[in-house]
This record gives structure tokens, C-alpha cells and sequence, in this order.
């Protein structure tokens, strides 16, 4: 029996293109001016965004930094030449204004190298069912460093040559970091 | 647990490691049940972060949005809800007198806009800053360089409102108005260039008159957002 593999791809990317190209189109016609073409734009990204927002800063701060992101991307469309899909550009332009916002808040919670607390802490709950925490929820309790790290590696792909030069780390760094994300994460899976 | 092989679990799990070592890897799990069990538990957390869903912002975020870059929002005003602050921020009773003075200067220009124009052609200014270039052009002549004026010392009367309440705004706030009001800057001085050079173009006069517009419309907005921000 074959394996229809070439119809089940097409299939499976075809939403996708369809997607892509939907965006390039709407892209144009808000560069141009059309606020209704980038509420298009908007409806289709603003779930992504703000889930980023809430995993690489906080559930209080995303919906601020999810308006900061879409009005800089109204500022900047002039500069989408489409090489990459408008999803693409639009995400990595979000990881930079979130990165900033975060340089902006200063050393508060910034805690790369100087403390393993709030990891700590992680790690040490009892792991029994009835202590289980949303894996959301133990996801906002990493600090930044690794927070950060596991969300941009994990959850949004990205590579860790990518995410050292983000965020201004040597990838050695990136790769600790991600270890001990997922080192205390498996604690608090569901079981 | 700990030893030299935990610490390099993930990047097992990731392929990231050196043939070598990964081949001494998998040697070191064959006989090490406990580091089998927390790369299990690594991939589980690996293939759960994968899977986590995209969620949407509890309320709508556009209506927000559509004031910051001065587009026409799709709901009505009393559902706008403005980009968030933790300051709270009210102008003075004169600067507040101020703002109505302004905005009775606005409702004055728009009316004198749209009835001063030369026989036969009606004037209007759109209210649609999204609007295809040239469909709504209306032909302004000579009276769009005194309605200009008229405009401009609207807006200079609402800058200055603004100005005033800086002090009061959140930075956030302050630096999306500011650029925006940038960019129509930059927009009404290309205009205004252009229609020195041809002053009779219709569609340059038009487009001027649209161009601020937009900005009354975003600095309007913006003593709204402060002032109902109490």
C-alpha cells in the first residue's frame, strides 16, 4: 500500500501559503494606508503575539506590549519587502520590542547569572498530582534568563544561534539556560 | 543526580552534540535507568511546550490600536480600551478649558472647510484616513490654504493642551502619540512642499486637508484618552 505522502504535504501546507499570501497582499495594501487591511493583519496574528507576550514577560504586561508591537508594526510596514512571510516578520519585530521593553524595566527580574531561586524553588515542589501546577503557570515562575531562553527555543523554534545574538549571549549560555528550564519544567508536568 | 551526562541530556535531546559524544551518550544511557527517566521527562517538556496554544487577549485590543496609528476605529468609542497605565493623570480645569476651546476651533474649521468651497464644487474632507488615494478628492482651489491655517492654529491650540499634560502621561502613551505626530508631520510638510509647487493640483490640496485631519483626529483622541483616564 503507498503512503499518499506528496498529498497529505500539500494538504497539510497548502493553509499555510494560502496564509502567506493573504498577508503579502493585506502587508501591501496597509503600507499604503489602509488601517482596515491591518486589522485584517491584527485579527489574524494578535493570538500569537500576545501568547509570546505572556510567556516572555508577564500576563500583566502583554496586552500593553501586544498594542506597542502591532503600532510599530503599522510604523514599520514601509520596511516588509516580503523575503519572509508577514507572520515571520511581524514575530521577530515582537521578540525585539519585547526584548527592549525588557532592557527598559532594567535588572528587576533580570536574573541570568546572579541567582537560582526562584528556580530553586521550582525544582523542590512536591511533584504529586494535587501539586501539579499549570505548566503555564510554572512556565512564568523560570527566571527571565531561562524563561526567555526555553520560550524563543521551545515554543517558538528558534535556533540557539539565533537566540544568543538576540539576546546577547554566547550560545553556550543559551544552552545552560534551556537545560534548566526544562530540568525544573519536568516537575511540574501533568502526571 | 548529577553527573557529567545530566548536564548534557538536552542537548542529547536536541541532536546538538558531537558524533562522538553522542554515541558515549547513548553508551552512558544503556546502563544509567535514571538518566533514561529524565530524558524521558525532558522530551515530555520539550514536546509540551510544542504544543502549547496561542491564545487571544481577553478584550480586543484593536480598538487601542486603530487611535495609536490614528485609523478610524470599527467600534463605537465608548468600547475603546485605551493602552493601559498604572498612572493615573487628569488635566487642570484651564487646560481642560483650553481643550474645549480647541475642539470648538476644530468643529469651526470642519464646518468652514465644508462650506467656504468655490461654486459647483462642494467641500468636503474625508474622515478616512484609510481611503484609497484620489477616491474622495474634492478639489479644494484657493480656500484649502486658509482652511490650512485655520487647521493649523487648531492644532497648535491642542498641542498645547498636550504639552501641558505631559508631565501626566505614561511614556508608553507619550511615545506612540509623539510618533505618530511625527510622521503626519512629515506627511502635511511633503504636502505643503508639493502644493507650493503647484498650487492649483486638487488632489494635493485634498490630500493635505485629509493629512490633517488625521492629526486633529489622533491629538483629539489624545485628550480624550487623558482625560477619561481618571
Amino acid at each position: 500500500m503507498t503512503t499518499p505522502t506528496r498529498g497529505v504535504r500539500a494538504l497539510r501546507f497548502e493553509p499555510a501559503r494560502q496564509r502567506a499570501n493573504a498577508d503579502a497582499v493585506e502587508a501591501a495594501l496597509a503600507a499604503a494606508g489602509d488601517a482596515h487591511a491591518f486589522e485584517r493583519l491584527y485579527r489574524a496574528h494578535v493570538g500569537r503575539i500576545h501568547s509570546l507576550a505572556r510567556r516572555m514577560l508577564s500576563e500583566d504586561e502583554a496586552d500593553e506590549i501586544t498594542q506597542d508591537v502591532f503600532v510599530r508594526a503599522w510604523q514599520k510596514l514601509g520596511t516588509f519587502r516580503g523575503d519572509s512571510a508577514f507572520g515571520t516578520w511581524l514575530h521577530r519585530l515582537a521578540v525585539n520590542v519585547m526584548l527592549a521593553r525588557r532592557s527598559e524595566l532594567g535588572t528587576r527580574r533580570s536574573r541570568y547569572y546572579d541567582t537560582d531561586e526562584p528556580l530553586g524553588e521550582l525544582a523542590s515542589r512536591p511533584t504529586a498530582p494535587e501539586d501539579s501546577m499549570d505548566f503555564e503557570e510554572a512556565l512564568q515562575r523560570l527566571p527571565d534568563g531561562a524563561r526567555q531562553v526555553f520560550v524563543l527555543h521551545d515554543v517558538e523554534g528558534y535556533r540557539h544561534e539565533e537566540i544568543a545574538e538576540m539576546l546577547g549571549l554566547v550560545v553556550g549560555t543559551s544552552k545552560s539556560q534551556l537545560h534548566r528550564a526544562r530540568m525544573a519544567l519536568r516537575r511540574h508536568l501533568e502526571r | 543526580m548529577s553527573n557529567h551526562w545530566t548536564d548534557r541530556l538536552s542537548e542529547y535531546l536536541d541532536r546538538e552534540l558531537a558524533v562522538a559524544d553522542m554515541a558515549e551518550a547513548d553508551r552512558h544511557l544503556a546502563s544509567c535507568a535514571e538518566c533514561r527517566a529524565t530524558l524521558a521527562e525532558l522530551r515530555e517538556v520539550r514536546s509540551r511546550a510544542r504544543q502549547l496554544a496561542a491564545r487571544s487577549p481577553g478584550t480586543d485590543l484593536w480598538p487601542a490600536i486603530a487611535a495609536a496609528i490614528g485609523a478610524e476605529p470599527a467600534v463605537r468609542s465608548a468600547e475603546v480600551r485605551p493602552i493601559r497605565s498604572r498612572r493615573r493623570y487628569a488635566f487642570s480645569m484651564p487646560q481642560l478649558a483650553a481643550a474645549g476651546i480647541a475642539l470648538a476651533a476644530l468643529s469651526g474649521a470642519g464646518v468652514w472647510l465644508a462650506t467656504t468651497g468655490a461654486p459647483g464644487a462642494p467641500l468636503a474632507v474625508s474622515p478616512a484616513p484609510d481611503a484609497p488615494a484620489g477616491a474622495q478628492d474634492v478639489p479644494l482651489q484657493a480656500a484649502s490654504l486658509r482652511a490650512a491655517a485655520t487647521y493649523a492654529a487648531a492644532i497648535g491650540d491642542l498641542e498645547a493642551v498636550l504639552a501641558d499634560g505631559r508631565s501626566q502621561l505614561d511614556a508608553s502613551t507619550i511615545r506612540v502619540i509623539e510618533t505618530n505626530l511625527a510622521l503626519i508631520d512629515s506627511a502635511i510638510a511633503e504636502a505643503e512642499r508639493a502644493i507650493a509647487a503647484d498650487p492649483a493640483n486638487a488632489y494635493l490640496n485634498s490630500h493635505l486637508a485629509r493629512t490633517m485631519q488625521r492629526k486633529l483626529d489622533l491629538l483629539r483622541r489624545a485628550a480624550t484618552l487623558a482625560t477619561t483616564r481618571s
